[in-house]
């Protein structure tokens, strides 16, 4: 009997347990602004090149050894234009700490439209054109802003959707730049010190011969 | 040790309710269904759908304050003999939102209807004839925002004699 009610017990409080996270998982699904999605943490962030506004193609891999803030956003967003002048802020306050801001418009508008939407929030740093491709490779990106925090190894720190606090996303940002970079050695860096000198030895013209 | 399976099962079947409900992908607009539409044939009628936004979300007006912003907008089309001759939509609620508190939206919420008006011509033959068309929206709620979508609309006109 006593058996019995203790059961009930513990039953009782897993499910009182259940319905509550169950609530809040609802509640940050409609109004909670962060949405940390684990399963992307560590993972290298898909390699793409898109069209900017002004008319360079860009390269994700190319920025390998900074800190890069991915926005994607939309002119038809009224969330996005509040996060993007703070954006311009921190690529200017972070720059030289390696930080590179880069915004995707998921927009069916004219690029001149788009352009004309960044210029009067004032955003200087590179926008690109999204593509479908690049949304599903990110995930289907579907819920504007997504921002994802990209350490300067390429893998993925954080994925963050919704309007947040400045705060939040300058922290996200110096977690990012903490992050550490090791370019995969080549040959020569394995190679013991003598043979370094000799390579280093041929590479030098001799003195004369720039004569 | 069968009631302790059984207990473990029920709580299996009310976690697996609770997270549904937590993660449930209910579109962030819904249709009423439309009841019976009878118009005389030469006549016309007025056609009231009513549609329901999520408590969550809100969609922009049929005329945001933007041209940025995408509208509210639905495209109807039937048969040559019933042709949609107007649209009429609600005015949109003037709406400050906790992302930017300076700036009011006209967007819709809740409930709202659209009228459509109906016509039919006077040789049109006596019948049941489909209204097929897309309501466009684009969805926002407190945080974010949606692509726009189409939600698909459909019902039925009878003309008599």
């Amino acid at each position: 009997m006593k058996r019995n009610a203790l059961v009930f017990v513990a039953l009782l409080v897993a499910i009182l347990a259940m319905l509550a996270s169950g609530k809040y998982l609802d509640r940050a699904r409609k109004h909670g602004p962060i949405k940390l999605v684990g399963d992307v943490q560590g993972v290298p962030a898909p390699d793409f090149i898109l069209p900017s506004l002004d008319g360079r193609k860009v390269k994700l891999s190319d920025f390998r050894g900074k800190a890069v803030l991915l926005n994607f956003w939309a002119t038809w967003c009224p969330p996005c234009k509040v996060e993007m002048p703070w954006f311009e802020d921190l690529q200017k306050q972070y720059a030289q700490d390696g930080l590179v801001v880069l915004g995707v418009a998921m927009d069916d508008s004219e690029p001149a439209t788009i352009a004309k939407f960044a210029n009067e929030l004032g955003v200087n740093y590179p926008v690109l054109l999204g593509t479908d491709k690049v949304s599903d490779d990110y995930g289907d990106v579907q819920y504007l802003p997504t921002t994802f925090y990209i350490a300067r190894d390429g893998t993925i720190v954080d994925k963050m959707t919704g309007l947040l606090d400045r705060k939040d996303i300058e922290n996200a940002v110096k977690k990012t730049l903490g992050t550490t970079y090791k370019p995969a050695s080549s040959p020569l860096d394995q190679a013991d010190a003598s043979v370094k000198e000799a390579v280093a030895a041929k590479a030098t013209p001799p003195k004369d011969a720039t004569r | 040790m069968r009631r302790g399976a059984a207990s473990f099962a029920i709580l299996l079947l009310l976690a697996s309710l609770v997270f549904a409900q937590g993660f449930g992908d209910k579109p962030p607009v819904e249709m009423a269904p439309v009841g019976n539409v009878q118009v005389k044939a030469g006549g016309s009628k007025n056609v009231t759908l009513d549609f329901r936004i999520g408590s969550e979300y809100h969609i922009n007006s049929h005329t945001p304050k933007s041209p940025l912003l995408i509208p509210t907008v639905l495209k109807l089309s039937g048969p040559e003999q019933v042709t949609v001759a107007d649209l009429k939509y609600p005015a949109g609620q003037d709406v400050s939102f906790p992302f930017s508190p300076d700036e009011k939206l006209s967007v819709y919420s809740g409930e709202f209807t659209v009228e459509a008006v109906l016509k039919t011509a006077t040789n049109v033959p006596a019948g049941t004839y489909p209204i097929t068309g897309t309501l466009r929206f684009q969805a926002c709620d407190h945080s974010a925002c949606y692509p726009p979508k189409n939600l698909p609309v459909q019902f039925q006109v009878t003309v008599v004699k």
